[in-house]
């Protein structure tokens, strides 16, 4: 285990094991780790009842709380919090995976169509079985997406398909799968349909630990899925060609990629609903931060998609009051202007090195 | 000495508990509820609220209403359908977003669903128990929302005085009219940006259905039965055209401000042109306008608003 510098003179941490990391990226890690702690801490004091981070620590360390606190607490807001982080770090890691597969900065869940894959199977589901339990509902969730995942891979072509043409197919089937989604919703009984659009705008209201012990198999797995094909995309980065050249064995890969990608967002798609853009947003401001590639990028797209759903359930219940503002259009809200804002830094960076 | 309190306990806590009640609802789902809840939080205000108000139960909380009292939506429908001076239930969080720590600072002993309530009824039983009342038509009709949650509350007695005072009043339209209406058709639209045929749930249908008329039957006609929905279901114009009621009901929307009849013919002039022309109860000048959002909450009083309307419609047209 040693610092040494890599070819860009970069200063990098080397392990024995032969992973590596570089130190701008450690420190952005660390940062942002401290960011999601702080907005922890305000989304925790944050509520109707009178407690928040003192409470929850002496609480911890063995003081009584009050029902009405340990209920704030412990049934509401903790729930609430670890859900809005999962959910973001699996949507983030999905739509980071798509952009280096598709080689394509726009890619998104959304815009490959497999969150509305997902939503396709979950209406149907409602529909046929409206008192289907969660995990069946994860189930239909997850083969939705992967349906669509393998029909794009099928339709493109395999290894020598080109990104965009998974871009531009992509977008087709998002297309036809939201017409038959609105056409669903518009013919399904009203209290499934009520119950859908709520699902449909994003919400972070079924928050439960029991939610969360069904979501947790798919955080864990997010590590693995990390770890395996991390390094593997980093080459995807370079294009077909050239990922080849190095020995990547895309017709083998990919395909696996894809449906870990799927699986990550199908887990989230099934417990909030769609999180609109997040693929794209994430990514980009933690390239914004700390360009990187690899695992690294997954980690810290994990972390801003985590940030930014706690950051904009958050401000939500802090400021807007009576006004309804479900977490797909907070998160927009939050997230958009900081996208801009990384956008325009780097392009005048880039101006300002030329 | 210290069995004294725990025995004091026991006794309290076995009232308590005998108090509730296991009663299946609407969903299928078992529930324990209090036998007279004292603090109940609604869910579906217009739907489920309404009629509470009308037995004499005092709303602790209601989806839907702000802090300040006032009603999410431009319309307050408890001033319209009980008068000014009622008193408001605090609000659990906008639409869309309910705030449970709210729903618990109001310390209900009954929270009241409906059936479009299903997904969320998990999470609000962490607050209190929860009963789900089915509120769409071709569930529920007239107004046996409101009989049904006499009996769930323990009320039984005030919508029995309620029915006692309908009735009367049935009795008296019924008495002031020239002909019966036993057998006779009626068919209910509510204006929206469409015509919408009105479902079998409200106070109007109670009314006009014990007055003798008869709901034209709209699926012989090959239309929707608006099952499903919680008060109308959409009704093309062609379709309305064909059919031919002996009384047609027009309601105008709950979001105009003129939901009398001049502002009601103005949206049916706009959407169906030269209807009093062609449609036979318009011909026939059988087409009775009411204020939406008097008679269409599943309550005796809106059944009521509809006798008084109906009577008065019935002199002047009789004249």
């Amino acid at each position: 285990m040693r610092w040494t510098r890599a070819l860009d003179r970069k200063v990098v941490y080397r392990f024995e094991s032969g992973l590596e990391i570089r130190l701008h990226n450690l420190l952005a890690g660390i940062g942002l780790m401290l960011v999601a702690l702080i907005l922890a801490a305000l989304a925790v004091e944050t509520g109707a009842t009178s407690t928040g981070m003192t409470d929850l620590l002496q609480n911890i360390f063995g003081s009584g709380l009050s029902d009405d606190q340990a209920y704030a607490l412990w049934t509401v807001r903790l729930p609430r919090l670890l859900m809005a982080f999962l959910a973001g770090w699996c949507v983030a890691i999905s739509g980071a995976i798509l952009q280096s597969i598709a080689r394509n900065p726009l890619a998104d869940p959304g815009l490959f169509g497999l969150s509305q894959g997902s939503m396709t199977t979950i209406l149907l589901l409602m529909v046929l079985a409206p008192a289907a339990p969660k995990i069946l509902v994860a189930g239909a969730a997850m083969a939705g997406g992967l349906c669509v995942a393998l029909l794009l891979i099928w339709l493109v072509g395999g290894e020598r398909s080109s990104g965009l043409a998974i871009m531009l197919m992509g977008i087709a089937m998002e297309t036809v799968l939201s017409s038959t989604n609105t056409l669903m919703l518009l013919y399904t009984p009203s209290e499934v349909s009520m119950g859908l659009s709520q699902w449909l705008a994003g919400s972070l209201f079924q928050s439960s630990w029991s939610l969360i012990a069904t979501f947790l198999p798919a955080f864990g797995l997010s590590f693995a899925g990390i770890f395996l094909w991390g390094r593997a995309l980093s080459t995807y980065d370079l294009g077909n060609e050239m990922a080849m050249a190095l020995g990547e064995p895309l017709g083998r890969s990919r395909p696996l990629i894809l449906i870990f990608a799927v699986f990550l967002n199908a887990a989230a798609v099934t417990a909030v609903g769609p999180l609109t853009f997040l693929g794209v947003l994430a990514p980009h401001i933690a390239g914004f931060l700390s360009p990187a590639s690899g695992r690294a990028r997954l980690l810290l797209s994990g972390l801003v998609g985590g940030i930014l759903v706690i950051g904009a359930d958050t401000v939500a219940r802090r400021l807007a009051g009576d006004l309804p503002l479900p977490i797909g259009l907070s998160l927009t809200i939050i997230g958009v202007p900081l996208f801009i804002l990384a956008l325009r830094l780097q392009a005048l960076s880039r101006k300002h090195k030329h | 000495m210290r069995l004294l309190p725990f025995l004091t306990a026991l006794f309290v806590a076995s009232a308590a508990l005998a108090d509730d009640q296991t009663v299946t609802d609407d969903a299928g789902r078992s529930v324990t509820v209090p036998e007279h809840p004292q603090r109940i939080v609604v869910m579906h205000e217009p739907l489920l609220g309404l009629p509470l108000i009308d037995l004499g139960v005092n709303l602790t909380g209601s989806y839907g209403r702000n802090d300040d009292g006032s009603f999410s939506t431009k319309l307050d429908f408890i001033d319209v359908v009980f008068g000014k001076g009622v008193e408001k239930p605090k609000g659990i969080g906008p639409f869309g977003q309910i705030d449970l720590e709210r729903l618990r600072a109001l310390d209900p002993d009954l929270i009241i669903g409906s059936e479009l309530d299903i997904d969320s009824v998990d999470q609000l039983s962490t607050v209190a128990p929860t009963y789900l009342q089915n509120v769409s038509t071709g569930k529920t009709r007239g107004i046996d929302i409101e009989r049904d949650l006499a009996k769930l509350v323990g009320r039984e007695d005030a919508f029995d005085d309620r029915m006692k005072t309908y009735r009367a009043r049935l009795e008296s339209v019924r008495n002031s009219l020239s002909e019966s209406l036993e057998g006779k058709t009626y068919l209910a639209i509510f204006l929206t940006d469409q015509i919408n045929a009105v479902g079998e749930m409200s106070g109007a249908v109670q009314a006009l259905e014990d007055l003798g008329y008869k709901r034209l039957a709209l699926d012989e006609q090959g239309n929707g039965s608006g099952m499903g929905s919680t008060l109308i279901v959409p009704l093309s114009t062609e379709a309305l055209g064909r059919l031919e009621p002996d009384l047609l009901v027009v309601m105008n929307s709950y979001m105009s401000d003129n939901r009398e009849e001049a502002g009601s013919r103005q949206a049916l002039d706009k959407i169906l042109p030269g209807w009093e022309n062609f449609l036979k109860p318009a011909r026939e000048g059988q087409v009775l306008f009411l204020d939406s959002a008097k008679v269409t909450s599943p309550t005796v009083a809106s059944a009521l608003h509809t006798l008084d309307a109906f009577e008065k419609w019935s002199k002047t047209s009789s004249q």
